[in-house]
């Protein structure tokens, strides 16, 4: 039911924004299509089997542990070690993603997958190193990260109170 | 207009599709070592249809995150969050590091062309943690893919006003120090 209703809300705004593009930049379309469909082919290989590693770790990751240490009796200790380990998850978003849904499947609270997951976007080391420091300088990056520094465990901390 | 910045030609196969093979071989292996074959397709299945299901969705994810960079008007965006321009700059530069497509190198060229232009680093830092956090190309295509649509949805609402609020600390704590000079 939820995927539905996110797909034809998905599908809705897709509809918007290819009409938006026909009407404007008519001559633009054939590169929408064209940049869509290696998208898409860059990321069904990886959808796949991040789902069947999301689906398989779920069942290996050992749930009293999971949710010891992130469900819900687990409060802020929990969602410092999601923020840990989120900031310390290497490789793509289909990666930290697919450990998030398998760890939601093991019994995670969301407030813990939001304070992982959050920690995982700010916190990407490689990004940091091979992008944002050589182009905006460590300065600007040591500040970022100086300040972005409760923002996990504060969203993570709201997600539990609201969900 | 100006591309959108689309990376190009990514490689089909690259050190992170391989780390993800690795993952699926140790974790399927350890499957059907510790519970048996039953177990191991049931879940193998059941996945593979969990992702036929969510195709559809996929799809239109891809279409709407690159028809969306085609649609606004890049560099009247920008020109909102100059110097002076207040909280809105800063709500600005967020959306703009959100919505605008593109890996860490256009974002964060964005970024450095925002500053060169007169933007002070409050605006930078709202504009590259609006990336990082709010990315539409990110959550739109993978987060949707792999979480529960009510938690991205939540997720994506409680992040909203972080990056104005970074934004607003950092320019509190600049403007302290110009004034203890």
């Amino acid at each position: 039911m939820n995927i539905l209703i996110g797909s034809i809300l998905i599908w809705a705004g897709a509809f918007w924004a290819l009409a938006r593009v026909k009407r404007d930049h008519e001559s633009e379309l054939r590169a929408v299509w064209q940049i869509s469909l290696d998208t898409f082919l860059f990321m069904l290989p990886r959808l796949i089997l991040g789902m069947l590693s999301a689906g398989f770790l779920a069942l290996l990751l050992p749930e009293e542990f999971v949710q010891r240490f992130l469900g819900e009796s687990s409060g802020l200790a929990g969602l410092f070690i999601a923020s840990v380990f989120g900031a310390l998850t290497p490789g793509g978003p289909f990666v930290a993603f697919a450990i998030g849904a398998s760890a939601i499947k093991a019994g995670a609270t969301l407030g813990a997958i939001t304070a992982y997951v959050t920690a995982w976007c700010i916190y990407s080391i490689l990004r940091i190193i091979s992008y944002e420091v050589p182009m905006l300088g460590a300065e600007f990056t040591r500040i970022r990260l100086i300040y972005s520094l409760p923002v996990p465990i504060l969203l993570g901390l709201l997600a539990q109170l609201v969900m | 207009m100006t591309p959108p910045g689309q990376p190009s030609k990514r490689k089909i196969i690259d050190g992170g599709l391989i780390t993800l093979l690795i993952i699926l071989l140790l974790s399927g292996g350890a499957v059907l070592w510790k519970f048996g074959p039953e177990v191991f397709w049931h879940t193998l299945l059941t996945d593979l249809g969990f992702v036929a299901v969510l195709l559809p969705k996929v799809i239109g994810g891809v279409l709407l995150a690159v028809a969306l960079g085609y649609v606004l008007p890049r560099e009247r965006i920008m020109a909102l969050a100059g110097p002076d321009s207040g909280v809105t700059g800063l709500a600005v530069a967020m959306l703009a590091g959100a919505i605008f497509p593109g890996g860490p190198a256009v974002t964060f060229s964005l970024t450095a062309g925002l500053m060169a232009s007169g933007a002070d680093l409050a605006a930078g830092v709202a504009m590259v943690s609006g990336w990082v956090l709010l990315s539409a190309n990110r959550t739109l295509i993978w987060e949707l893919s792999f979480l529960p649509a009510h938690f991205v949805l939540l997720r994506v609402l409680l992040t909203l006003p972080i990056p104005i609020l970074l934004g607003l600390a950092v320019r509190h704590v600049a403007k302290r120090r110009v004034a203890a000079e």
